[in-house]
């Protein structure tokens, strides 16, 4: 008796999710939800933002509670994107699986390493992030390591279907591969354009796709553009020929347009994730859509 | 709003195998055995836990203001003024437990005084939806009380929170909350507090355990853009009903007496109006296009509260009530507008018989935020009542609010 309740004892704390049908997983941005998808298809998958909305700007609200009180496991970008929000719904929820970075939290930017990473940052530099960018899941290289990762943490928490999220994550990667030398294919005649963009949205995407970055809309991150900024950046576009105003599915657009018409280059809303455009359905049309976009965009120049 | 890096080991609550056919004895040996093994578990574990970063939470607040004049039931004075300097430092303290501390600096009557306005532990690995928090912390009765006055939209709390609950009731105590696993936001909790601050004059002998909440709350999402919650709160204090005697009150026209005096010498943040039975409902919508909060949000809040058994000596069926409905826009990532109106009608117990105030508040206010951290705000203020010291029509009131280090929450 003693003995068998000692191996209980050591099987239930060694794997303290038992094999239950399915996993819950609460997902900070669309982007995560779509990858929890396809790495466990029969999870319920909740997704706490749209692409509409910007995550740095979430309210900790009561809906958001209810579900991360019933996760198994919270998948978000981490590196200080949802900081405002995220630990407020961890406390409120007070659901025990879902507050470690060990556990049952799971933060993209822990996986992989980040880019524009600062050693100091003060107050005066606006809404920065001393972890890097968080907007990760726009590098196909870096997703295909975090969909491993996350296949891996989820086998953990549910070991009953381990096999299956590991054969899942193998498929992706396969599928993926291929995707990323059509795009990278497809994707090369942007090489080398130059874009204003909105904020750091899109810097792993046009760093992977050899684009330029030559100016932001933002002053500083996180502060609107101002009306000196935009003078500033006009002035600018006399100089460095900029091929495009970009911006995404969650910012203003007036700031583009005002610049866009000034300065005689053309502006476009790109999908900041999974359902951010009519065409952008999951991952890899999401990807598709935003080649589609800035090739449409910078192909009158 | 700190971060939660709770580390890796979590004591799992529903690991005890059960056994519905073992014998009693056994059950407290297995029970002692598997208490061994879940602290060497622990120990084992604590070595892991060194390996998740450390990062306390640090922030300072400054608030300060102009006021155009003298305004009645107000913590702040005609001029310049120091409103609530805060110094916060919380973070998790291991995997089950989080910390946090705020020290307030508050200037009264031309005293600096600091006070420590949170100090509390609260449990992060509670099974499912249960927590408790022990020690000096917000009661979350009501919609406003359980936030920090730094992220109000407005100067001051409104009329009837200044008046019954001292602006915003804090307390020594503990409490036990859980949330429901519904889908609908669900949460039940109960609290019980010291409750020196909500303490009714002439108590002869007050319980040292005095204050009991209990509160509720539900909410939601109606769609995308549009998300609410309900509340409905009790406050039973057992010395929130006063006790005052004829014989001292043989001087009826001196205003200035009794109360007065005592609560002269009280804290601010004393409750004036109280009594046994305290009844809050809470209301909150708010409203953003597509969600996206960033650039434009709508809020609207309202609240009613209410205290009946305001006198153990005085026969009556007189009871302490306020409301307000307040309504604030953000138009766009800087600017915001609001509006607030309320209303408090309460009476102060003279001897045999109770004074009767009421004070009516219309609040109009425009802020600019220029970061997260950096907000500064145009108040217009008219009061109208009667019984109240200071009931003034016109107060303008020119206020900042600005913090340093971490990055406030974004709460509902």
């Amino acid at each position: 008796m003693r003995i068998l309740s000692k191996l209980f004892l050591v099987s239930s704390l060694a794997l303290p999710v038992s094999g239950q049908a399915a996993l819950t997983v609460f997902a900070c941005e669309p982007e995560w939800a779509a990858l929890s998808e396809e790495i466990a298809p029969g999870a319920t998958v909740y997704s706490a933002t749209t692409a509409k909305q910007d995550p740095h700007h979430i309210q900790a609200r009561p809906g958001l509670i209810s579900k991360m009180r019933k996760a198994d496991i919270v998948v978000c970008s981490g590196a200080e994107l949802e900081v405002g929000w995220l630990p407020a719904l961890q406390m409120k929820s007070a659901n025990p699986k879902v507050q470690s970075r060990k556990q049952g939290l799971f933060f993209a930017a822990d996986q992989v390493d980040t880019i524009g990473k600062l050693e100091k940052v003060d107050p005066t530099m606006g809404d920065v992030h001393p972890e890097g960018n968080p907007h990760l899941h726009l590098d196909p290289y870096r997703m295909e390591k975090i969909a491993q990762s996350l296949a891996e943490r989820m086998a953990a928490l549910d070991p009953a279907n381990k096999d299956e999220y590991l054969a899942n994550a193998k498929k992706f990667s396969e599928n993926w591969e291929h995707h990323i030398k059509r795009w990278e294919k497809e994707a090369a005649p942007l090489k080398g354009k130059n874009l204003v963009t909105y904020h750091s949205n899109f810097d792993y995407f046009l760093q992977w796709l050899g684009v330029n970055v030559v100016g932001d809309l933002e002053p500083k991150p996180g502060l609107p553009p101002s009306s000196q900024h935009l003078a500033s950046l006009l002035s600018m576009s006399k100089k460095t020929h900029i091929d495009a105003i970009v911006y995404a599915s969650y910012q203003d657009k007036k700031g583009a347009d005002w610049l866009s018409q000034k300065a005689g280059v053309p502006a476009m809303e790109l999908p900041m994730s999974v359902g951010g455009s009519e065409q952008s359905k999951n991952l890899i049309s999401l990807y598709d859509d935003l080649i589609k976009k800035l090739l449409k965009v910078t192909s009158s120049s | 709003m700190p971060g939660v890096n709770s580390p890796a080991f979590s004591t799992d609550f529903n690991s005890l195998p059960s056994n519905s056919n073992t014998s009693r004895k056994s059950t407290r040996k297995r029970w002692s055995y598997s208490r061994i093994a879940t602290a060497l578990a622990l120990v084992a574990a604590s070595t892991a836990v060194q390996a998740e970063e450390f990062k306390p939470n640090f922030s300072l607040i400054l608030d300060g203001h102009y006021k155009s004049a003298n305004s009645a039931l107000s913590e702040y004075e005609k001029g310049f003024g120091l409103g609530h300097v805060e110094l916060g430092v919380s973070a998790a303290i291991d995997d089950l437990f989080y910390g946090k501390f705020t020290g307030v600096v508050h200037e009264h009557d031309n005293k600096t005084e600091f006070e420590t306005e949170e100090a509390f532990i609260q449990t992060l690995a509670l099974p499912g939806g249960l927590s408790v928090r022990a020690g000096r912390f917000l009661s979350d009765i009501g919609y406003l009380n359980g936030q920090h006055t730094h992220s109000d939209s407005f100067v001051e709390r409104p009329a009837a929170y200044r008046a019954m609950l001292g602006s915003h009731y804090y307390d020594d105590g503990v409490r036990l909350s859980y949330v429901m696993p519904t889908d609908t936001f669900w949460t039940i909790g109960t609290e019980a507090f010291g409750g020196d601050k909500m303490r009714a004059q002439g108590v002869a002998d007050p319980k040292s355990v005095g204050v009991y909440t209990a509160f509720t709350k539900i909410g939601g999402d109606f769609n995308e853009e549009n998300s609410w919650q309900l509340g409905l709160s009790y406050l039973r204090n057992d010395n929130g009903a006063s006790a005052t005697h004829h014989e001292e009150h043989d001087d009826h026209g001196h205003e200035e007496h009794g109360h007065e005096e005592e609560s002269g010498h009280n804290h601010s943040h004393d409750a004036k109006f109280t009594g046994k039975n305290t009844y809050i409902a809470d209301a909150v919508w708010k409203w953003a296009p597509d969600g996206n909060y960033k650039y434009q949000n709508l809020t609207l809040t309202g609240e009613y509260l209410q205290t009946t058994d305001i006198s153990d000596t005085i026969k009556g069926n007189e009871k302490n009530e306020g409301f307000y409905l307040s309504s604030v826009f953000q138009m766009t990532p800087q600017w915001a507008v609001g509006a607030r109106y309320g209303e408090f009608k309460g009476y102060e117990a003279h001897g045999d018989h109770f004074h009767e105030q009421k004070l009516k508040e219309s609040e109009f206010m425009v802020s600019w935020s220029h970061s997260h951290f950096s907000t500064v705000r145009l108040q217009y203020t008219r009061q109208t009542g009667d019984g109240f010291e200071n009931i003034k029509n016109d107060i303008v009131t020119l206020q900042y609010v600005m913090s340093l280090g971490a990055h406030d929450a974004h709460t509902f």
